[in-house]
C-alpha cells in the first residue's frame, strides 16, 4: 500500500454509560465502554479490532459512526469531524458510513419483502422511487452481488438461513455505495462453512469497490485472515495495534501474548506439544477498572509502575504501537519464550 | 481397552406442527473407557439430540426415540439407557454419567447456594450424610479451581462469572465419580481465555480420575487439543469416524474436508482465499433418500442420488459413509 488515505481518524474516543445510581450519590459513576482509544483507518483496509466480550467494541464502533453520542474525542471522517456536525449534516454523511450487525434477523423486518428490506434506504435518502422499475433494478443487481437469486426478491427473511439473511443485510447495506463499513462480529453467528462464504464474499466486494473495514470479532484466526491491521482492546483501552503478521509473529502487550496462546489451533500436532499460558480469573468490570495498566490484575509481568502509572500507547517501531511499560524492541514485554524461537527439531 | 457406551442405530424425531423434524436418523458409535471422544457438526447437525436421547432429557411429546440402543456398562452391569425407567435415569444421570452444557444457567438452581447445590448431588447419589458432603464440596471447588472454597460454598450462582458458574457445574459433574461425562459446547459461550482455563481445567481432570469424556463442539480447533477419536455428524448422521490425527490429516469424508478447508490458518503469511462449502445445511424436514452432502459435494456422482451411504471402513479405525474415494479420484469399489 502506497500513497494510502487516512479514510477515518479516531482521536481519544471515549464513552462512558452513565449507572443508575442511589438518590443521594454524590459522585456520579460510570461504565466506561471506550475510554480513549485512538487510530487511523484508512481507505479500502480492513482494520480488525478483537478482545474479550465487554471489553468496549461495539460501542466503540458504534461511537465512531455517531450512533452513540461519544463522551469526548473526535472521529475525523475525510478530514471532516462528526462529533461536530448537525444531525442535518449528519444525516446527508449517513449513506457513506454503515454497520452490519452479528444478528442479521434483528435488523431485517420480518414482515417486508427482501425487495423493500433491501430498496428502502435508497427510497429514504431520495436516491430512487419506490415501485420504480429503476429501483427493482438496482435491487436485482444488488441480490446478484451477494450471491443470491434476484427472484428471491419476494420472500421474506424467516424464509432464509442465517448466511443468507446475512448476505441480505449487506446487500442493503451496500446499497447507498459506502465507503466505510463497521462490521460487529457479522459471521459470529453463522456455521464454519457458512462463515467462509460471508468472509469471501465480503472480501471480493472490497475489492471491486474498496470500501474500508472496522472489522469487529473475537475469532482471532478469522480476524487474522480478513484483517490489514488490527487493533486489541481490553477494558475501553486500546493495548497492541499492527499488521496482522506483527500481532501473531511478535506480539508485544502480554494481553495480546496470552490471548493469541489461548487460540485453540485447528492442528492435533501443534495442539498437543504446544506451550501456552493461561490467564487467571476473568477481565475486570469496566465499572470500576484497575489503577494504573488495566490489564496489570491479570499480566504475569506486573511491576509497581503497572500498578500505579497508566502506560501511554506508544510506537515501539514503525506502525506498532503498544500500552505496556516493558515494551521495548528486545523482549521487555514478553511472557515466555514463542514456539518459534525454540530449538529447532 | 473396554468399551463403557455403545450406541447402535439411534434413531430421534420431533413431531412439530410444521411437520416431523429427522432430527437423528441412525447414529452408531463406541466409548471407551477413559477416552476423549469429539462429535463435531454444525448447528442442527443432531449433536444434542443425540446426547440428550441418551440422557433421558428428550422432551416427549414433541420428540420420540423410534429406536436404537444405547448400552453402557453401569457399576450394576450392562443395561440399556434407552429402556431405563424416569426413575433409574435420573440415578445414573449425575451420578455415573456426569453432564456439562453450554449454559451453566440451565444446570444450576438460582435460589441454592453452590455449596447446597453440589451437596445434594452427593447425598443424593453417594449416600454421604450432610457433614460429609459439605467436607466432600469444598474439596471439589477447589479442585476446579475455585478460590476461597469455603466463601464461595454459601455464594450463589449470580455471583459468579460465567467461566466460574462452568467450574461449578463441572465440579457437580464429577462429584459422584462419573464413569462418562457428557459436555455439550461446554465452552461456546466463553472468551477465548476462559476457554482455554476450562479446557485446561477439563483435561487435568479426566487425566486424573480417569474418565471417559463426550465433547460436542462445533469447533474444530478445540476438538484438536482434547480429543482421542472424532465423530463427525451431518444431518443427523455420523459421515467420519476416525482418531484425531486421522480427521486432521487424512479426511475420508468431503464434509469432513470441507470443514477444515473453510477455516482459516493461523500461521499462514499471506491469507489465502478461504474455500468455503457452497448452499446450506440440510432441511430436516424432508427424510432422506440420498446422500444428505450430495447437493453441497463437489463429488457427487448418480449414486450419491440414489441411496443413502452407509458407514463403511475405510481404514484403521476409521470409518467413513462416502460412495467417493477421495485417494483414488474415482468411485468407491466394494
Ligand atoms: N447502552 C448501554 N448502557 C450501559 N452500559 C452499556 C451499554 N452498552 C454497553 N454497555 C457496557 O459497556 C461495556 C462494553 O460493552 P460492548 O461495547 O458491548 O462490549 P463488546 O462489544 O466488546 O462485547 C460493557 O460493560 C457493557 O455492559
Ligand atoms: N424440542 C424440539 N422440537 C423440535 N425440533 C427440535 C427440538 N429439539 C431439537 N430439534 C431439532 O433437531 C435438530 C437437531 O438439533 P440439535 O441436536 O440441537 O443440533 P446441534 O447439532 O446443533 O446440537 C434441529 O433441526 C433442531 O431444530
Ligand atoms: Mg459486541
Ligand atoms: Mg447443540
Amino acid at each position: 500500500m502506497t500513497d494510502v488515505k487516512k479514510l477515518v481518524e479516531v482521536i481519544n474516543l471515549k464513552k462512558y454509560f452513565p449507572i443508575a445510581g442511589g438518590l443521594f450519590q454524590r459522585t456520579k459513576r460510570a461504565v466506561k465502554a471506550v475510554d480513549g482509544i485512538s487510530f487511523d483507518i484508512y481507505e479500502g483496509e480492513t482494520l480488525g479490532m478483537v478482545g474479550e466480550s465487554g471489553c468496549g467494541k461495539s460501542t466503540a464502533g458504534r461511537a465512531i459512526l455517531q450512533l452513540h453520542k461519544p463522551t469526548s474525542g473526535q472521529v475525523l471522517y475525510k478530514g471532516r469531524d462528526l462529533t461536530q456536525l448537525s444531525s442535518a449534516e449528519l444525516r446527508a454523511q449517513r449513506p457513506d458510513m454503515q454497520m452490519i450487525f452479528q444478528d442479521p434477523y434483528a435488523t431485517l423486518n420480518p414482515r417486508h419483502s427482501v425487495r423493500k428490506i433491501v430498496g428502502e434506504p435508497l427510497v429514504i435518502n431520495g436516491k430512487m422511487k419506490k415501485g420504480s422499475l429503476e429501483l427493482k433494478d438496482r435491487v436485482a443487481e444488488l441480490l446478484e452481488l451477494v450471491g443470491m437469486n434476484p427472484a428471491y426478491m419476494k420472500r421474506f427473511p424467516h424464509e432464509f438461513s442465517g448466511g443468507q439473511r446475512q448476505r441480505i443485510g449487506i446487500a442493503r447495506v451496500l446499497s447507498l455505495n459506502p465507503k466505510f463499513i463497521v462490521c460487529d462480529e457479522p459471521i459470529s453467528a453463522l456455521d464454519v462453512s457458512i462463515q467462509a462464504q460471508v468472509v469471501n464474499l465480503m472480501q471480493d466486494l472490497q475489492e471491486q469497490f474498496g470500501m474500508a473495514y472496522l472489522f469487529i470479532a473475537h475469532d482471532l484466526s478469522m480476524v487474522k485472515h480478513i484483517s490489514h491491521r488490527i487493533v486489541v482492546m481490553y477494558l475501553g483501552k486500546i493495548m497492541e495495534m499492527t499488521d496482522r503478521n506483527t500481532l501473531f509473529d511478535d506480539p508485544l502487550h502480554p494481553y495480546t501474548q496470552s490471548l493469541n496462546s489461548a487460540v485453540p489451533i485447528p492442528n492435533p500436532e501443534i495442539e498437543i506439544t504446544r506451550t501456552r499460558f493461561i490467564l487467571e480469573g476473568d477481565p475486570p468490570s469496566p465499572a470500576n477498572p484497575p489503577s494504573g495498566c488495566v490489564f496489570h490484575t491479570r499480566c504475569p509481568l506486573v511491576t509497581e509502575e503497572c500498578i500505579t502509572v497508566e502506560p501511554q500507547f506508544r510506537e515501539i517501531t514503525p506502525g506498532h504501537f503498544v500500552a505496556c511499560h516493558l515494551a521495548n524492541t528486545t523482549g521487555g514485554s514478553k511472557i515466555f519464550i514463542p514456539d518459534s524461537k525454540k530449538e529447532p527439531s | 481397552m473396554s468399551i463403557i457406551l455403545q450406541v447402535k442405530d439411534l434413531v430421534t424425531k420431533f413431531y412439530t406442527l410444521d411437520g416431523v423434524v429427522n432430527a437423528v436418523n441412525g447414529v452408531s458409535f463406541e466409548l471407551n473407557e477413559g477416552e476423549t471422544l469429539a462429535i463435531v457438526g454444525e448447528s442442527g447437525s443432531g449433536k444434542s439430540v443425540t446426547m440428550m436421547s441418551l440422557l433421558g432429557l428428550i422432551p416427549m411429546p414433541p420428540g420420540k426415540i423410534e429406536s436404537g440402543s444405547a448400552s453402557f456398562n453401569s457399576e450394576e452391569g450392562l443395561c440399556d439407557l434407552l429402556q431405563l425407567s424416569p426413575e433409574e435415569m435420573r440415578d445414573i444421570r449425575g451420578g455415573q454419567i456426569g453432564f456439562v452444557f453450554q449454559d451453566p444457567i440451565s444446570t444450576l438452581n438460582p435460589i441454592l447456594t453452590i455449596g447446597e447445590q453440589i451437596s445434594e448431588t452427593l447425598i443424593r447419589h453417594k449416600g454421604l450424610s450432610k457433614e460429609q458432603a459439605r467436607e466432600q464440596t469444598i474439596k471439589l471447588l477447589s479442585q476446579v479451581g475455585i478460590p476461597d472454597p469455603e466463601l464461595r460454598y454459601k455464594a450463589y450462582p449470580f455471583q459468579f462469572s460465567g467461566g466460574m458458574r462452568q467450574r461449578v457445574v463441572i465440579a457437580i459433574a464429577i462429584a459422584c465419580t462419573p464413569k462418562i461425562i457428557i459436555a455439550d459446547e461446554p465452552t461456546t459461550a466463553l472468551d477465548v481465555t476462559v476457554q482455554a482455563q476450562i479446557i485446561e481445567l477439563f483435561k487435568e481432570l479426566r487425566d486424573a480420575l480417569g474418565v471417559a469424556v463426550i465433547w460436542i463442539t462445533h469447533d474444530l480447533g478445540v476438538v484438536a487439543g482434547i480429543a482421542e477419536r472424532v465423530l463427525v455428524m451431518y444431518g443427523g448422521r455420523p459421515v467420519e469416524i476416525a482418531q484425531v490425527m486421522d480427521i486432521y490429516k487424512d479426511p475420508k469424508h468431503p464434509y469432513t474436508l470441507g470443514l477444515l478447508r473453510a477455516l482459516p490458518s493461523l500461521e499462514a503469511k499471506e491469507s489465502k482465499r478461504l474455500k468455503s462449502i457452497k448452499g446450506t445445511p440440510p432441511d430436516l424436514l424432508i427424510p432422506f433418500k440420498h446422500c444428505p452432502f450430495a447437493s453441497r459435494c463437489d463429488y457427487a456422482f448418480d449414486r450419491c442420488w440414489e441411496e443413502i451411504p452407509p458407514l463403511i471402513s475405510v481404514g484403521e479405525q476409521h470409518q467413513a459413509a462416502c460412495f467417493f474415494d477421495l485417494e483414488e479420484g474415482g468411485p468407491r469399489h466394494d
